[in-house]
This record gives C-alpha cells, sequence and structure tokens, in this order.
C-alpha cells in the first residue's frame, strides 16, 4: 500500500498523493486482506506482495 | 460465486464481525449523539448559543483581563474555537522572552506548581503554559475537568478516550484511539467481505422480510436488509473513521519517506496548519495591542466563514503575528480552510489563503471526510437522519451478535462450545443494550445536581453501565435484556425532557417559540426516542408471543 502511494508521487503532487491515501490507503489495505484470505497458498500470496511492493518502490529507490 | 470464496467471505465476515461488535456497539451509538454534542452542551448549561451575537471586542477584554493575572508579553496564545464561536479551547505559551521566561518562572510558587502537575498529569514540564476553557457567551473561564459535559463525554466515548488511561502505549497512538482505530478497520474490512457475501443476492434478499418464520430468519433478515440500506452510510464512517482516529499510521511513513521525518513541513503543505515560524525580535510593540480589527479584517474579507483557530504570536512583540484559520460555512462551499495572517506592526498581510475560492485538492478530500463523518453540512435534519442511520448501525450489530448465536445453537454442537457462545452472546448484549437506559440516567442525573464536571458524569455513566450490565449478565436472559432495556430506555428517555423542563424551566415548546434550537432538539430527541422505543416495545411484544 506505501509503497503504491510512494510510486504515485512520481507522477502527482505528492501533497495530494498523501492527502487521497488518506481513503485509498485504508481501502486498499482492507482489499489487500482479503485477498490473502482468498488465495490458496500463503506463501504465493507472500511472494506477490513483496515483489509488487519492491517494484512499486523502484522509481522510488533510484531516485534516492 | 463459487463455494469457496463465498465460505471464505462469510467466515472471515462472521469472526472480524464478532470480534469488535461490542466496541462497534459503543462506537455507533455514542457517535450518534455526538452529532449533537454542541446542542447537549447548550441544553446541559442551559445557555443557548444560537441567541449569542458575535463581536470580536470580546477577545481583546478577554486578553486584557487576562493580562491582570499574567505578564502576557511574548506568549503564543492559541484559541480553538468551538461551538460556532461561542466558546473556546485557549492555551498559552511560556514567553518566548528568555529574559521574562525566567523572571515569570520564579514567581511561580511551589504550590501552583504541584497543583499543575497534578492538573496535565506530568505533560508539559517545567514553563508557566496554560490550557483552559472560555466561554464568550457568559464570559467565564474553567479548566477542562470542571467545564466538561455531556456532549464532550458522549463525544469522547465514540472514539474509546476513556480508555487512554490505560498505560499501554505502542508508540502510534494511546491504547483508546488505537483500539478504535483498529475496531473502524476491522469494521470497514467487515463490510466489504459482507457485502461481497450478499452480493449475489442483493436484490432479490432485499425485499425480503419473514418475520413470521422463526428466530434465525428475523435477525438474518433485520441483518441484510438494515445492512443494505445502512451501507454507503457505514461504509463512509469506517473510512473516515479510520483516517481521523489513526492518521499517524499515514502520517509516520509518508513524512518519513517524503518529507525527510519533518511531521510539521508535511502538515504546512498539506495545508492543515499556517506557517508559524515568526521568531521573537526583543523589540516591543509600538502601537496598540489589539486584535479584534484583524478578525473584522477576516471576516469582511469573506464574511461566509467561521473562525476554526486563531493563534497570537509573540504577544506585544513588534513581531507580533495574528494567523487566522477560518473555514467556509456550509452554505457557501462545501470545502475549503483560508488563512490570513497579519502583522500587527505595519498591519501587512503575510499569509492569505481565502476559505472560499482558493480550494485546493487536498481542502475538498479533507472537507468530505470532516464534513461527511460530522455530518455538519446540511442542519438539524441531516444530523437527524445522520442519527437515524446511526442507530440502524446499532441494531446490525445486534441482529449480528443475535444471529452468530442462533446459528451455533444446534444439537449437533458440543454443549462445552454452546455454553460458551451463549456467555458471550449474553455479555455482550448486555453491555450493549443498556446503553439506551445508562446514556438517558446520565442525561437526567446532569439535569438534577447542582455541580457538574468530568468526574461526576464519570462516575454516574460507568457505574450504572457496569450495574447494569452485570445486573443482566447475572440474567442470563438475552430476550429479558433485550425487552426490559428498550422498556427502561424508553421510559426514561421521556423523563430526560421532563427533568429539563423541572429544572430550568425552559420546557420544549418555549424553547422552540424562541428560536433556541439547540436547546430544543435535545429534547426533541429524547423525546422521539421515547416515543419510537415505547411503540417498537408494545409491537414486538405480540409478536414475541406468537413466535415463542
Amino acid at each position: 500500500m506505501l509503497s503504491f502511494h510512494v510510486l504515485l508521487t512520481t507522477f502527482f503532487e505528492k501533497k495530494d498523493v498523501v492527502m487521497t491515501a488518506g481513503f485509498t490507503g485504508y481501502l486498499l489495505w482492507a482489499v489487500l486482506m482479503l485477498l490473502a484470505f482468498l488465495s490458496k497458498s500463503g506463501w504465493k500470496i507472500w511472494g506477490v506482495y513483496i515483489l509488487l511492493a519492491t517494484v512499486f518502490s523502484l522509481p522510488y529507490l533510484l531516485k534516492m | 460465486m463459487n463455494n469457496r470464496n463465498y465460505n471464505i467471505y462469510f467466515n472471515t465476515h462472521t469472526i472480524s464481525g464478532i470480534i469488535i461488535c461490542a466496541l462497534l456497539y459503543v462506537i455507533f451509538f455514542a457517535g450518534s449523539f455526538a452529532f449533537f454534542r454542541n446542542e447537549i452542551a447548550a441544553w446541559q448549561n442551559n445557555a443557548s448559543y444560537k441567541t449569542y451575537q458575535e463581536n470580536h471586542e470580546n477577545f481583546d477584554k478577554f486578553l486584557d483581563s487576562l493580562k491582570g493575572e499574567t505578564n502576557l508579553h511574548g506568549r503564543d496564545i492559541n484559541f480553538y474555537m468551538h461551538r460556532e464561536g461561542t466558546s473556546a479551547y485557549i492555551g498559552y505559551t511560556a514567553s518566548n522572552d528568555t529574559i521574562l521566561n525566567k523572571e515569570n518562572l520564579s514567581k511561580i510558587t511551589p504550590e501552583q506548581k504541584a497543583e499543575k502537575k497534578k492538573g496535565r498529569r506530568g505533560r508539559g514540564g517545567d514553563d508557566d503554559s496554560k490550557n483552559f476553557m472560555y466561554n464568550f457567551a457568559n464570559k467565564t473561564a474553567g479548566d477542562y475537568t470542571t467545564n466538561y459535559d455531556m456532549g464532550e463525554f458522549l463525544f469522547r466515548l465514540h472514539f474509546l478516550a476513556q480508555l487512554n488511561q490505560v498505560p499501554i502505549n505502542i508508540g502510534i497512538a494511546p491504547f483508546g484511539y488505537l483500539i478504535a482505530g483498529l475496531t473502524a478497520f476491522i469494521f470497514l474490512f467487515a463490510l466489504i467481505t459482507g457485502l461481497l457475501l450478499h452480493w449475489d443476492k442483493l436484490v432479490s434478499n432485499f425485499f425480503v422480510f419473514r418475520p413470521f418464520s422463526k428466530w434465525k430468519t428475523v435477525w438474518t433478515d433485520m441483518h441484510t436488509a438494515l445492512g443494505v440500506i445502512g451501507f454507503p452510510f457505514q461504509f463512509i464512517f469506517a473510512v473516515t473513521g479510520t483516517f481521523l482516529i489513526v492518521n499517524a499510521v499515514l502520517v509516520l511513513p509518508f513524512s518519513k519517506l517524503l518529507y525527510d521525518g519533518d511531521q510539521q513541513k508535511m502538515y504546512q503543505d498539506i495545508g492543515v496548519t499556517a506557517h508559524d515560524n515568526y521568531p521573537y525580535s526583543y523589540k516591543p510593540l509600538t502601537v496598540d495591542v489589539k486584535i479584534a480589527p484583524f478578525l473584522e479584517l477576516a471576516k469582511k474579507k469573506w464574511p461566509e466563514s467561521e473562525f476554526k483557530r486563531i493563534v497570537v504570536k509573540n504577544y506585544a512583540d513588534s513581531n507580533m503575528h495574528v494567523i487566522m484559520e477560518l473555514e467556509p460555512h456550509f452554505n457557501s462551499s462545501f470545502a475549503g480552510s483560508g488563512i490570513l495572517t497579519v502583522k500587527v506592526a505595519d498591519n501587512k498581510i503575510v499569509e492569505e489563503k481565502s476559505p472560499l475560492t482558493d480550494t485546493s485538492y487536498g481542502d475538498y478530500v479533507r472537507s468530505v471526510i470532516y464534513r461527511l463523518h460530522y455530518g455538519d453540512y446540511g442542519g438539524y435534519s441531516l444530523k437527524m437522519v445522520y442519527f437515524i442511520l446511526g442507530v440502524m448501525g446499532c441494531l446490525v450489530i445486534i441482529s449480528g451478535i443475535l444471529i452468530w448465536l442462533v446459528a451455533r445453537d444446534k444439537n449437533n454442537v458440543i454443549p462445552r462450545k454452546r455454553k460458551f457462545n451463549f456467555w458471550a452472546a449474553n455479555i455482550f448484549t448486555a453491555i450493549c443494550l443498556t446503553m439506551l437506559p445508562v446514556t438517558a440516567i446520565a442525561f437526567i442525573a446532569i439535569k438534577i445536581s447542582p455541580k457538574v464536571d468530568q468526574d461526576f458524569i464519570y462516575r454516574v455513566y460507568f457505574y450504572t453501565w457496569l450495574v447494569l450490565s452485570l445486573y443482566y449478565i447475572a440474567r442470563r436472559s438475552i430476550r429479558r435484556t433485550n425487552r426490559e432495556t428498550l422498556l427502561v430506555g424508553s421510559i426514561l428517555a421521556f423523563i430526560v425532557p421532563l427533568a429539563n423542563g423541572l429544572v430550568t424551566h425552559n420546557w420544549l415548546w418555549k424553547t422552540f417559540v424562541n428560536g433556541q434550537r439547540d436547546l430544543f432538539i435535545v429534547d426533541f430527541l429524547w423525546l422521539m426516542i421515547g416515543i419510537i422505543g415505547l411503540l417498537a416495545f408494545y409491537k414486538t411484544k405480540k409478536f414475541f408471543q406468537k413466535i415463542q
């Protein structure tokens, strides 16, 4: 969730993203939590989430 | 939807629901009343603020009288306005003048120091800053605990602030807020799973109400019908509630990642607070120290707005600034926040942002969150609708608990588990349902008692709650809990406006005619609760006999 919103800051103004995260962030968290329950294997979903988090945070890390 | 997904939704919905049910009920119940917290405060003090005329001179008069007690020179003074400008939560800091500050400190007697330590529970430290409440309508000051009122109590109960006394702190938020935030988030989760669970039969089941067949269908139909009707409303509250109570969860990482850990800078960037780094100059101000003209100026610029916060920086110093944060009245603009900062020495406007026109994206988002949560964008009729929807939320929670119990009350469930299930449901319903009579008793008590402060409200509310809950837990009959609390609560609800009329002689028809609508609305609310409660009691009486 965090990495996704940090990714968004590369496209939009960061103050707007921070404000929007006020609700999209929690919604996304709730959905991610549900998806974890729906997945067939706990390991797979862990992998997917970690992969996504890394991909999303790449632009931020590269900018540093 | 395949069976596997259905089962997952079903189980996650059940478990998340049963974990938070009691807390969520408390939050919904207290929160519904908290829509009227200003009205309740006015009602308790029998002082309508609808008839108060705003007068900015009062600020200077107040500061002059404060100067008589304390040397204000070089201090920063904060006014957090509430109740439509009739009262303020005021705080002043220690003087920014280091020499003066030493002088001020040397004047503090050890007794005062001890008093302060006690009052603020160790916060604040060794300076001579002070916080208190001031009521502009009747010009009285008092500290927080003596000015505590029922509106404040219910408002704080609805985010479990009273639980903050529990000394567990994991760094994000105080204990009570943390629990409330977690509850709100789990509630959001339960809402999503609940919606998905009913998705396939959303339309067909909406029109199904089979109250006359058997117990389980009564509760299921109630749960789904009311749950689906109230879904958008509850969804708004789950999201905004989580944001409002535990936004530290977001603020901390975002400020670390995007603002190098500078939270202050982030808040200024997203427009929550005005810039306030105006240094102390050690040169006294040559012109008169008055703040009323600046308040007038702001009001003249934007007549359709109200003060949210007023900060006086470096009082009576040549670098004195008056920072005003305003928000638009809901009739003129739904979203927006304004800032007007004036340097007192030369009347120059340093920072200006109109609450009416310069609305940024962030303002929109924030206003949507706050306004939707507080329901303060459409007068009393809207608040009434919010109240009804809030109470509907309570009914959804109660019926949820009962479905949970009834679904598990079968012969194939082993006795040990059945015992536990009943035990849990019994305790939950006893705690939840006694809130109605307890709240009514507290409202009556604050009218009858001559002196009301925080201690009094705490004692009345929490002890009666404890006693009643224990009684119904011991009775071990959920049906009795249900029926009796409804009956007792409704009867007590009738007594609330009666008690108010007898004690203050401000009967509800009188306040209605006089235009003191804030006083009227509280009496009216209780009257309605009483009528609807009694109706529900008698209507369901027959039905309960039939179903037995």
